[in-house]
């Protein structure tokens, strides 16, 4: 069954004065997705995600949210739909950390604004740091409350702003397991970054944005686009020699030392017949995988096509 | 406005309220306005005749003070220096509309160009309030503090009153005259400034050009000032009355072009 898309954006333009910003934008977010923006700097991805969150309007095309337009008047009430975690965390300094979630869980009209607050601290595990003035907390404990404000009040769109932008491993671990459980929960996740690493470990599927869509697929799909599918035969001894016996069927073949990487139209299907022709010759087969380029090749390589 | 708006506001009115709790020094200008604003008139009216010797009373000057008061009910007892402390410091009653605005337009200027540039603001604006509601929330944060401040200096000047004038001449600060220049005419002053520099806050990238800017509203303050000791102009309730409606009208207006001009498109890329 096809998922029902929560956000439609559709042909989103933006221009300030004369410099357009982003042009002709369009993409949805599913229920229990994470998808990842990528993109350069200045490549048009904090715009794309201030319209997606109705903080500025597009110069044409529009947001909608279960079908709804995100105007000036449903503004209010459809960000209340809409998590977003700015670049920045964007605390009071001069507050507290409790009470900066407060002043949010009362903005978003939260029914028992004082024990959401106490739920989410437990949750994102900073109960002990309630009273400590935000300009005390360490840049990754910032990052965390304010994720922790982020998901206050338990939103259905999720808009991520380099979440892990300068976090320390452990940190980031820990944020890109939340943002895999708000997947579970069946939140639609929108996650800007440059950390293509990852991108490559959470993303369900990738747009590459520079002002325009460069493209838009899973992972594996941008991937097959541009390298094509390989499959990658490790062997016990130098491969040299190897890649004859592979016959006319086989004529994309590269050698490397003791592996053979092999073009296939399908690595399911294919990789079997490559063993057995390699067994058949007298190779000992090590290890046979579908070769992934790293998401890193695939996104320079769509943005050098881009550029040609 | 609904029930949610107003809440709305409160929060984030409290959190104005905190943040200045925790950032006293930002007030400071406007303690020293109203600090100056009350020594002032002590110094010309108590301590000058006391440290020279001379009397009040003996110059000619203050010869309309003494009329004007006699002709009143509750100074009518009041001998010609009482009369004359009281004309005195019911004139300086208008420096303390000052204050309010000093007050207002320090915190305003930290309250929402501080607040994009500490990068507060955006997670603010993607939340449900509303732009009425945001300026309405920073308005009232910056307001209620100047109010507070210089109720606490009206006290302080009529306690002083009592203590060092002549008996009787606290009873001008009782006037209606008197009362509705501090708890009118000063915060709808206080208002207009506030929302002229939230105005201009829209079309400048700093806080100081919408501070000097939004501090203008001072100028007339001091030019009624110099108009009451001259002569020019007898602050009567009337006259004040007037005046706090056309200051109403003003920020009727200035809260219509406000609303229009700090958009938060503006607000996220035009301020830097």
């Amino acid at each position: 069954m096809a998922l029902v898309a929560t956000l439609v954006a559709s042909h989103l333009t933006r221009r300030f004065d004369s410099r357009l910003a982003v042009e002709d934008v369009s993409f949805n977010l599913v229920p229990g997705e994470i998808f990842a923006l990528l993109g350069p700097n200045g490549a048009g991805k904090t715009t794309t995600l201030r319209m997606l969150a109705g903080l500025i309007d597009p110069s044409s095309g529009d947001v909608r949210i279960d079908n709804e337009a995100m105007s000036r008047r449903a503004g209010p009430r459809l960000r209340g739909r809409i998590g977003f975690l700015t670049e920045a965390p964007g605390l009071w300094d001069r507050l507290t950390v409790g009470q900066n979630l407060l002043v949010y869980a009362r903005l978003h009209g939260l029914p028992n604004p004082a024990r959401t607050v106490d739920d989410v601290l437990e949750l994102f595990d900073i109960r002990a740091r309630r009273d400590e003035r935000a300009a005390q907390l360490s840049k990754g404990l910032k990052q965390r409350v304010a994720l922790a404000r982020t998901l206050l009040h338990k939103p259905d769109i999720v808009l991520l702003d380099e979440p892990t932008s300068g976090l320390d491993p452990e940190s980031a671990r820990d944020v890109r397991e939340l943002i895999l459980r708000l997947r579970d929960e069946r939140r639609a996740v929108l996650l800007s970054t440059h950390n293509l690493d990852e991108v490559q470990r959470i993303a369900n599927r990738v747009a590459v944005l520079r002002t325009r869509l460069v493209a838009l697929d899973t992972p594996s799909a941008l991937r097959s686009r541009l390298f094509g599918a390989r499959v990658l035969v490790t062997l016990a001894q130098p491969a040299n020699g190897f890649a004859s016996m592979l016959g006319p069927a086989f004529n994309d073949v590269r050698v490397t030392d003791r592996a053979l990487s092999i073009g296939v139209d399908d690595v399911a299907t294919r990789a079997p017949a490559i063993v057995r022709a390699l067994v058949h010759g007298g190779a000992d087969v090590v290890s046979v995988t579908a070769e992934e380029p790293p998401l890193e090749h695939v996104y320079l390589r769509l943005l050098e096509k881009e550029k040609a | 406005m609904t029930g949610r708006g107003m809440r709305r506001i409160g929060a984030l009115l409290s959190k104005e309220l905190e943040d200045l709790r925790g950032n006293p020094g930002l007030f400071l200008p406007a303690v020293m306005t109203g600090m100056i604003s009350i020594v002032i008139p002590f110094v010309v009216a108590i301590a000058i005749p006391y440290f020279t010797g001379e009397r009040l009373a003996d110059s000619s000057d203050f010869r309309a003070a003494i009329e004007m008061y006699r002709d009143q009910l509750a100074t009518s007892r009041l001998d010609p220096e009482g009369a004359i402390q009281a004309f005195i410091f019911q004139q300086f009653l208008i420096l303390l509309v000052v204050t309010p605005v000093a007050g207002a337009m320090s915190v305003a200027a930290y309250a929402v160009i501080g607040e994009k540039q500490a990068r507060t603001l955006e997670p603010l604006l993607a939340t449900p309030l509303t732009t009425f509601e945001l300026l309405a929330a920073k308005v009232l944060g910056a307001l209620v503090p100047g109010i507070v401040l210089v109720t606490i200096c009206f006290a302080l000047y009529l306690g002083g009153i009592v203590l060092v004038a002549h008996a009787g001449v606290y009873r001008v600060l009782l006037f209606p005259r008197s009362l509705l220049t501090i708890f009118l005419l000063g915060p709808l002053a206080s208002l207009a400034a506030l929302q002229l520099a939230v105005c201009v806050s829209s079309r400048v990238n700093d806080a100081r050009s919408a501070q000097q800017i939004g501090a203008l509203i001072i100028l007339p303050i001091s030019a009624l000032l110099v108009a009451q000791f001259t002569g020019t102009v007898q602050l009567t309730s009337a006259l004040i009355l007037v005046i706090s409606a056309g200051l109403a009208t003003l920020n009727a207006v200035l809260m219509a072009i406000g609303i229009r001009l700090f958009d938060r498109e503006s607000i996220l890329t035009r301020w830097t």
